[in-house]
């Protein structure tokens, strides 16, 4: 049997007792990026590294993603298994050619001869009024290109057993973990992400969706904040009868289309909630799938997403464009 | 059992040395009510001035009560929970 589980953590915690149990077993494994060792990670994701590991291993760099990444990169094909943290997802765009033409492609691009063993973590998501270079989800846009796993805990469980599985990939792992998900003092988290954590390792392997409420009339497919919105909405629509499923995807890709296409085919209605832009991304991805497998079970559809607008600063216009408990149910409701 | 004379007060028990504030926020409990932990654990999480601090159980036991509830506020002292002790 297993020991009953008496602490709960943060999904900051969370990852960050991955993170440590991986560099205790591996010396290969190292952490880098901008104020993850002095401070600990803008948003706790490095809390305490550097305090047990040091600086050689926790490593605050100069603020040149390019630099970083690919020296990441390189390591990773070298033999070791850098972490190397993008401050805000937003940045992107700075080391744009590390990500999508080196991290992703190398392994093909040699032939098989390198393999790059490397997490690009990333804070992702709004809500707290940051404004449209700091808000940013961008599912979508790592999602899209193949060479790289995509992965978005929703919990502190899902935190830890996927960074364990995503150190231990041969493969570039890009972990998006989202601020408002990380429990830290400013930002205050929503009941649901702070949850029991084994404190022994254990993985959650990539593309294993997790049904987080069962339900019969309704399919709810989302990923990150959203899924404790959606779980928000369901208990709602609960009292009007309505059963709604909420699968959080965990991962983007690979994707667990089975999951979603069994429950689509039990419910018959599909409702899909992304905090990234409408088109060209996972809302349309997500109904594009179950599509190709079984159309003849979606009898109605809807898309909840941000619609296609730089996500605004001022807090009423942010809270107009980035969906709410209330949002998801009038989408389901639309559907019945 | 234990009567409230054998409880033990769980306080933050060094105070940040650079705070000019004298109150806190807890920010995350990380242990429920009736849970057995052993000395050291980390209980919850306080705020003073934007730093965090873990608070520790001060004894091995049960956290019986907790005082001031997660958001809650608290001034340099005073008792964040109870804890009843493990007999010897």
């Amino acid at each position: 049997m297993a020991e009953e589980i008496t602490r709960e953590l943060t999904m900051s915690r969370a990852m960050v007792e991955a993170i440590a149990g991986e560099m205790r077993a591996d010396d290969e494994v190292f952490y880098m990026g901008e104020d993850v060792a002095d401070y600990g990670g803008i948003f706790d994701s490095t809390e305490g590294l550097r305090e047990e590991f040091g600086y050689d291993r926790v490593m605050d760099v100069p603020i040149s993603e390019t630099a970083y990444l690919g020296a990441a990169v390189g390591a990773a094909q070298e033999g070791m298994r850098p972490i190397a943290e993008l401050m805000f997802v937003d940045f992107f765009g700075v080391a744009m050619d590390q990500i999508y033409n080196q991290m992703a492609k190398n392994t093909y691009m040699s032939g098989g001869n390198v393999s790059v063993p490397m997490v690009l973590t990333a804070a992702v998501g709004g809500t707290y009024n940051d404004a449209a270079q700091h808000s940013q989800t961008l599912y979508g846009t790592f999602a899209h290109m193949p060479g790289m796993k995509v992965v978005v805990p929703s919990t502190a469980y899902e935190a830890k057993g996927l960074m364990h599985n995503a150190i231990r990939d041969d493969d570039p792992v890009v972990y998006l973990f989202h601020k408002r998900l990380m429990g830290i003092g400013w930002l205050p988290a929503p009941d649901g992400p702070k949850t029991p954590v084994p404190e022994t390792d254990y993985t959650i392997p990539f593309g294993s969706a997790d049904v987080k409420h069962a339900g019969e009339d309704v399919t709810i497919v989302t990923l990150g904040l959203h899924v404790h919105r959606a779980l928000e909405a369901a208990e709602s629509l609960a009292e009007d009868g309505i059963g709604a499923e909420v699968i959080d995807l965990r991962s983007l890709v690979p994707l667990d289309t089975d999951t979603i296409v069994e429950s689509v085919e039990k419910t018959g209605t599909l409702v899909v909630v992304d905090e990234d832009y409408r088109s060209y991304g996972v809302t349309g991805e997500i109904v594009a799938s179950v599509a190709d497998e079984a159309v003849g079970a979606l009898d109605s559809v809807e898309r909840v997403a941000l619609p296609d607008v730089p996500i605004p600063y001022a807090r009423s216009l942010e809270n107009e464009v980035v969906a709410d408990a209330g949002d998801i149910e009038a989408a389901v409701r639309r559907t019945q | 059992m234990s009567d409230d004379g054998d409880r033990v007060a769980v306080t933050l028990a060094e105070w940040p040395d650079d705070a000019d504030s004298d109150e806190g926020v807890v920010v995350n409990w990380f242990i429920r009510e009736g849970a057995a932990v052993d000395p050291e654990t980390s209980l919850c999480e306080v705020q003073i001035e934007k730093v965090s601090v873990d608070v520790l159980a001060p004894v091995a036991g049960t956290l019986e009560e907790i005082v001031v509830s997660e958001d809650g506020e608290f001034a340099r002292g005073d008792t964040l929970a109870w804890m009843d002790p493990d007999d010897e």
